[in-house]
């Protein structure tokens, strides 16, 4: 084999470069299934869509929308963290509140919230507070739950050490507690803002008179393929980024955790 | 050893769970002992013997049935920071925290003024000889290595008393030779009384200036044998004849301890420990 | 240890709880009854009880529920088959398994629903949208505990199972599908789970027919007490699946 045919096989092997091949795959299945075999009222070519990106942009009232949504994710998910933070904290850190709230938390948890997105419009209106709220109520149940979690995982051996050393309650919390709950907390708030992510998207995609909502139903009705994703590619592409940030967070100040 | 008793133990008991309660037991037995300043003493015996249970109860971190431990003519009745230091046999280390930032934080906790915080863990890392790994996580250091550091942060202490819950308990046979030889050295240098719980008859006699041998659940101290060998004790004296003698008579006290408790519980000695 | 300790504060949280619902029920009646909380917001939970019973009796529910129902059996038919068959393709090989699985964990991450208008473009607002949505939702959870399940089975099984002579039939049977089998089992109540919630969504959002649609039909028409009760059984609904397929997957589990 020749230095270039080696160089050649060693890049195949790499993972990475065939799975942007399978990618780049697929958007030449989507380009030839939407020019040759669908009709263009319901699927539009990646190339169409990419050229028509600055369309969308233009479109009247999409920036504004788009400016609205990212502010309601931000708001929600702000919001679900102190929630979250602070029941969290409350309920794990004291057994008895544990035991009697956990299981009114896990079952409100556990309900199909989406039954009643149509209460959260009649009770917050169709503004930005009902997607704000909505999104709340999904973000905050994995942050509690992962930082009642991380209170109560820590090992014994740790909080007698503490105490064996003269700790007083208020720095156990400080040193031992809070540290060890950290990387939990991270973990919580990278599944919190998947949660805010649905919440705030449902409500918008619910009813919205200037959110993205709005441009969604608008474009379909339109049957605007070509619009519609570049719409919500762009929505796709904003919560991989805002995954993306929480994911790294945690990474970051998950460093010593082990397990 | 000066002579003067450091901590003075005066008839506890201790049961774990009500009367009434299917899982009561009665760990620890009427036991009394005086323990001189700057000896180091070693406890042995068979599992669940309540040798771990009187150590927490020394320290602070249970208090006993019935009796009382006196520490420097005081009466023990929670932990005693300024006076007792505790290494452990689990780690015990904050895995957050570098070890470094880990002996520090135990003098945050006694009280330690912040000016003379560094000095105090530099020494004391110094003399477990973990200088170089002030700034790694206990998550990068060997088992070994962990313990050498829990052992620096309760140095660091400075306390009068340093119990020890079998610190080398999980660790290989020849890590713990090394550290049991360090810690000899180490003792040397300084005057503290220091409680040693073990399950390693080499260790204890390696080790201690008495070995209170514990008979089996519930216990109580069935017999104490001197071992009358200066500090730093010279890696050779595991060869010697006297230490054969003394391993030897340990032995024939506690064989029948380890059988009777075996034979109650159905279990290998080591599968059960006392909380 | 403490054990009739441990009992009196079982006791006592379980008593915390009960109170917690009971006042909040009866705050609930007070409310919408003496303290004048407009009934647009919340609706006399007596009314809401009667609106149940009438909504049971006349069987009004059995159209939508049977529209929801066959959407998530067929969408859950369509994603398990695919996710198991595809996941177990991927799991053959270590290169294709460090391919394609964070492609489908990073697709994943993304909130699906967002592509629902896309569906309903091109489906309708029929179950057909539903369905295509459901299964495609669904699918992620099953394939990516498919590919860990059949990936990741330990080797030592493998070498071992193979030094007595096991063909290829024989591994999968009795290997790789045992030792899979709970991973897998995890990953459909996963899909169920989710493809559930995604089919509700999508009828409360942009359909004709379903359980779904109906909540939203009643919310437009501000017929509170109705609507709450539909709202309730939902929740029932959803609960028992959830406990069925957690108990299948419990039993699915115990027999490996």
């Amino acid at each position: 084999m020749t230095a270039a045919e080696i160089t050649l096989r060693s890049w195949v092997r790499r993972a990475w470069v065939a799975r942007i091949g399978v990618v780049i795959l697929l958007f030449i299945l989507w380009e030839v299934a939407a020019r040759w075999w669908v009709d263009p009222m319901f699927l539009s070519p990646p190339s169409r869509v990419l050229m028509s990106l600055q369309a969308v942009f233009d479109t009247r009232g999409v920036p504004a929308a788009l400016r609205i949504t990212f502010w309601e994710l931000g708001v929600a998910f702000a919001m679900s963290v102190v929630i979250g933070l602070v029941v969290g904290l409350a309920v794990g850190l004291q057994p008895f509140a544990q035991k009697s709230f956990m299981p009114i938390i896990l079952l409100l948890y556990g309900t199909p919230q989406v039954t009643i997105l149509p209460l959260f419009i009649l009770y917050f209106g169709i503004g930005p507070a009902s997607k704000i709220a909505f999104g709340v109520s999904h973000g905050i149940f994995p942050i509690i739950l992962t930082i009642v979690a991380g209170v109560q995982n820590i090992k014994p051996i740790l909080l007698t050490s503490a105490r064996s050393m003269g700790a007083s309650r208020w720095q156990v919390l400080r040193h031992v507690i809070f540290p060890h709950m950290i990387p939990s907390f991270f973990a919580g708030m990278r599944l919190g803002m998947t949660g805010v992510l649905l919440g705030v998207l449902l409500a918008e995609l619910y009813v919205s008179t200037a959110g993205i909502g709005y441009f969604t139903t608008l474009f379909t009705q339109n049957f605007d393929p070509t619009r519609l994703f570049g719409l919500i590619a762009v929505l796709a592409a904003m919560a991989i980024v805002l995954n993306e940030i929480v994911r790294r967070a945690e990474a970051h100040f998950s460093r010593w955790h082990t397990d | 050893m000066t002579g003067e008793t450091a901590i003075r133990i005066k008839n506890v008991s201790h049961h774990f769970g009500e009367e009434s309660d299917a899982r009561h037991v009665l760990a620890l037995r009427d036991t009394s002992l005086d323990i001189a300043r700057g000896e180091l003493l070693c406890l042995i015996g068979p599992s669940g013997c309540g040798k771990s249970t009187l150590l927490n109860v020394i320290g602070g971190l249970l208090a006993p049935t019935t009796g009382t431990v006196e520490v420097f003519g005081k009466k023990v009745a929670g932990p005693m920071p300024r006076d007792i230091a505790f290494v452990f046999q689990e780690n015990a280390l904050f895995p957050w925290n570098t070890v470094f930032e880990n002996v520090n934080l135990g003098m945050v906790f006694q009280g330690v003024p912040r000016a003379e915080r560094e000095a105090r863990a530099r020494r004391s890392l110094e003399a477990v000889g973990l200088k170089d790994f002030a700034q790694h996580y206990p998550g990068q250091l060997s088992g070994g290595m962990r313990q050498r550091a829990a052992l620096a942060r309760a140095l660091s202490l400075e306390t009068g008393i340093l119990l020890m819950d079998e610190p080398f308990g999980a660790l290989d046979e020849q890590t713990r030779m090394i550290l049991g030889e360090d810690l000899s050295v180490l003792l040397s240098r300084t005057d503290k009384t220091i409680v040693f719980v073990t399950h390693s008859l080499g260790e204890a006699t390696f080790l201690a200036d008495r070995v209170a041998v514990f008979s089996a659940r519930p216990g109580t101290i069935k017999q104490i044998i001197p071992v009358d060998e200066p500090h730093p004790r010279n890696p050779d004296f595991v060869t010697s004849e006297k230490f054969t003698a003394i391993r030897n008579q340990l032995y024939g006290l506690l064989h029948d301890e380890i059988r009777k408790t075996m034979a109650e519980t159905g279990v290998p000695a080591g599968a059960e420990h006392a909380p | 240890m403490r054990e009739s300790r441990e009992r009196n504060s079982r006791l006592a949280s379980r008593s915390v709880q009960a109170v917690f619902l009971i006042v909040l029920v009866v705050l609930w009646y007070l409310a919408t009854t003496r303290w004048g909380v407009s009934s647009i917001l919340l609706p006399n939970p007596v009314l809401v009880v009667q609106q149940l019973w009438d909504i049971l009796k006349s069987g009004e529910f059995l159209g939508d529920l049977r529209v929801t129902l066959t959407e998530l059996g067929i969408a859950f038919a369509i994603s398990a088959t695919t996710g198991v068959t595809i996941g177990y393709l991927i799991s053959r090989s270590h290169y294709r398994i460090r391919v394609f699985e964070p492609l489908f964990a990073g697709i994943y991450s993304v909130p699906i629903i967002l592509f629902l208008p896309l569906y309903v473009l091109f489906f309708g607002l029929g179950p057909a949208s539903k369905i295509a949505l459901g299964a495609t939702i669904s699918f992620f959870p099953i394939t990516l505990n498919t590919i860990a399940g059949f990936g990741y089975v330990d080797r030592i099984l493998v070498v071992a199972a193979r030094s007595m002579g096991a063909s290829d039939v024989q591994l999968f049977r009795y290997v790789l599908l045992p030792a899979a089998l709970p991973i897998i089992l995890t990953g459909m109540r996963m899909g169920f789970t989710v493809a559930l919630l995604s089919i509700i969504g999508s009828e409360t959002i942009a359909s004709l027919a379903g359980l779904g649609h109906r909540i939203v039909h009643l919310a437009e028409g501000m017929e509170m007490p109705r609507m709450f009760a539909y709202i309730a059984f939902v929740v029932v609904i959803a609960l028992i699946l959830n406990t069925i397929v957690s108990a299948l997957e419990a039993r699915g589990k115990r027999h490996v």
